[in-house]
Order: C-alpha cells, then sequence, then structure tokens
C-alpha cells in the first residue's frame, strides 16, 4: 500500500472513527420500549416476593373479576400502599433484599396460580 | 442548547411513565451510544445488548436524574461503567474491533478498498490502546466531546484526559507506521 502523507494520519483517524458512529439500528428504539416494559413489570412482581404484597395479591386476585397479571399488580400494589407499616416491614424484613433473589423469583408461580384461578 | 433542552422535556416525560418519550429520546442518542460501545467491545450485537441495558438504566433512574450534565454524558458514563463490567465478566480485553468492520467488497474499486484497509488497521490499533487511552480517544475525536466532558463521562480530572489522549495519538502513530509517510 502506498504510504499517505504524515498530514492525513489526523483526518484518517477522525474518518474511521466517525464512520462507526453513524449507523442507524432500525427498530432499536421499540425494543429498547419492549425490554423497558418488562422490566418495569419484572420489578413489579418481585416486590411481590414479601409476604404482604403476596397476602394483597391474593386478596386482589378475590376482588377482581378478571385478574390480568397487569390489573393483579395495580391492585395489589394499591392494597399494599393502603395497609404497609414501617413495623410491619421491619418484621417481615423481606423488602428490597429480595430483589437478590431476583433471578429465581422472576414471574413466581404463586402469581399464575391466582391469575389462572380467578379467570 | 435546544438539544440539551429537549433531552430535559424528554427525561421528564420518561420520568412519568411516557414511552413514547423514551422512544424519541432512544431515538435521537442511539446511534452515537452503539458506535461507541461497538468500538469499545468490537461487536455489534455485544454493543446492542448494552445500549439496551444503558437505557434501562436510564428508565430506572429517570425520576432521579438531575441535568448537571448532558444526557449525552451521562449515557456514556453509564456505557463505560458496563462495558468495563463487561471485561470483568470476560476477564478479558477485546482483541479487536474487527469483528465489527467492514468486509472488503469484491466489486469495490481499489480507492475503496484501500479506504477499508485504513479503516480497519486504525480499528486494530485503537483495540489495542489500554482502556483509559481507548475510551478518551474515542470520545474525543468519535462523539466529539469537549474535554471536559469527557472527564465528566470518566469521573477523572482533565489534565488525566489531556494526557491519555496525547499518548493514545503518539502510541496510534507507532502502530500505523507503515501506512504514512515520515512528519515533515
Amino acid at each position: 500500500m502506498e504510504r499517505r502523507p504524515a498530514e492525513h494520519f489526523d483526518r484518517d483517524l477522525e474518518a474511521a472513527l466517525v464512520r462507526g458512529r453513524a449507523m442507524p439500528v432500525p427498530g432499536f428504539a421499540g425494543r429498547v420500549v419492549t425490554a423497558v416494559r418488562a422490566d418495569r413489570l419484572r420489578r413489579a412482581v418481585i416486590r411481590w416476593g414479601s409476604g404482604l404484597s403476596a397476602a394483597a395479591c391474593l386478596v386482589a386476585a378475590l376482588m377482581l373479576d378478571a385478574p390480568s397479571e397487569e390489573a393483579l399488580i395495580v391492585e395489589a400494589r394499591s392494597l399494599v400502599a393502603a395497609e404497609e407499616s414501617a413495623q410491619f416491614h421491619e418484621l417481615l424484613s423481606l423488602a428490597d433484599d429480595l430483589a437478590l433473589l431476583q433471578p429465581v423469583i422472576e414471574r413466581p408461580a404463586l402469581i399464575e396460580d391466582l391469575a389462572d384461578g380467578g379467570s | 442548547m435546544a438539544d440539551e433542552e429537549e433531552d430535559r422535556r424528554l427525561m421528564g416525560l420518561v420520568a412519568a411513565g411516557d414511552d413514547d418519550a423514551l422512544r424519541l429520546l432512544v431515538h435521537r442518542h442511539h446511534t452515537r451510544l452503539i458506535g461507541y460501545l461497538r468500538s469499545e467491545v468490537g461487536s455489534q450485537a455485544t454493543a446492542e445488548e448494552l445500549a439496551m441495558e444503558v437505557f434501562i438504566r436510564l428508565h430506572r433512574a429517570a425520576g432521579r436524574w438531575r441535568p448537571e450534565a448532558k444526557l449525552s454524558t451521562y449515557l456514556i458514563h453509564i456505557a463505560r461503567n458496563l462495558v468495563l463490567n463487561e471485561w470483568r465478566r470476560r476477564s478479558r480485553k477485546p482483541t479487536s474491533a474487527l469483528e465489527s468492520a467492514p468486509e472488503p467488497g469484491d466489486a469495490a474499486p481499489e480507492s475503496g478498498r484501500r479506504v477499508v484497509e485504513l479503516e480497519e488497521a486504525f480499528s486494530r490499533a485503537v483495540a489495542q490502546l489500554p482502556e483509559e487511552q481507548r475510551t478518551a480517544i474515542l470520545l474525543l475525536v468519535q462523539q466529539e466531546m469537549p474535554y471536559e466532558e469527557i472527564a465528566s463521562a470518566m469521573g477523572c480530572p482533565v489534565s488525566s484526559v489531556k494526557t491519555w489522549i496525547h499518548r493514545a495519538r503518539a502510541r496510534l502513530k507507532e502502530l500505523m507506521r507503515d501506512f504514512y509517510g515520515p512528519e515533515s
């Protein structure tokens, strides 16, 4: 390969690096939104891991005519918000620590059973 | 400045759970973010996975985000942490950026093939730089970030950034010496 003038070095470096910058990925924004929605749902489900949340989930399943997963989350969270107290939380001492168990409690069978049983 | 204001507006909407605003925000930033990540990890697929994780983390933090720095700087900061985690996970550095480098086309004219060859050589050379030097030169040249923003994204003093960039240029010139004539 013919050697290029040394003065072209910076220009060539910029051209080589910038070329990789300008490559839009079709559909990427949509994939992110889907992933964010899944993340949002997963984190809501994780919060159901406490005894209080499970109880709220059970009550919500009985209260709702058609307990879809989304509807259960909304109803259970509202029940938890109404019943939650610092003392009770401390007693159960589960709260955020359950995040550590994320891989094993994603979509727990309890929730699916409740959803199936109420429909 | 208008771009920054739009980013702030969109982040406010994202914090309120507006997925359309998130879609718009991703659309505005994903191209450069993925370009940076691909240059760091050498793989388009891994770069897209990491960029996805960057935006998920951005979404989680949207309610707490304060516009003290540009959003693009914040994104790079998250991205760099993920890159460092990725390397720790692999327990090795990426060997080269060749995986993402364009392949010379059969029908490409001679001049086009030479350009591709030069770009591949630059990609290999950049991949050989120490991590701080590579990130600093990528952020300066590819992302067109000023020194202060690079320092903010990398969490270091501006003087360190200047040193890394100076060393990166010198090392790149050395690695690319076969392609260039002597300096006049």
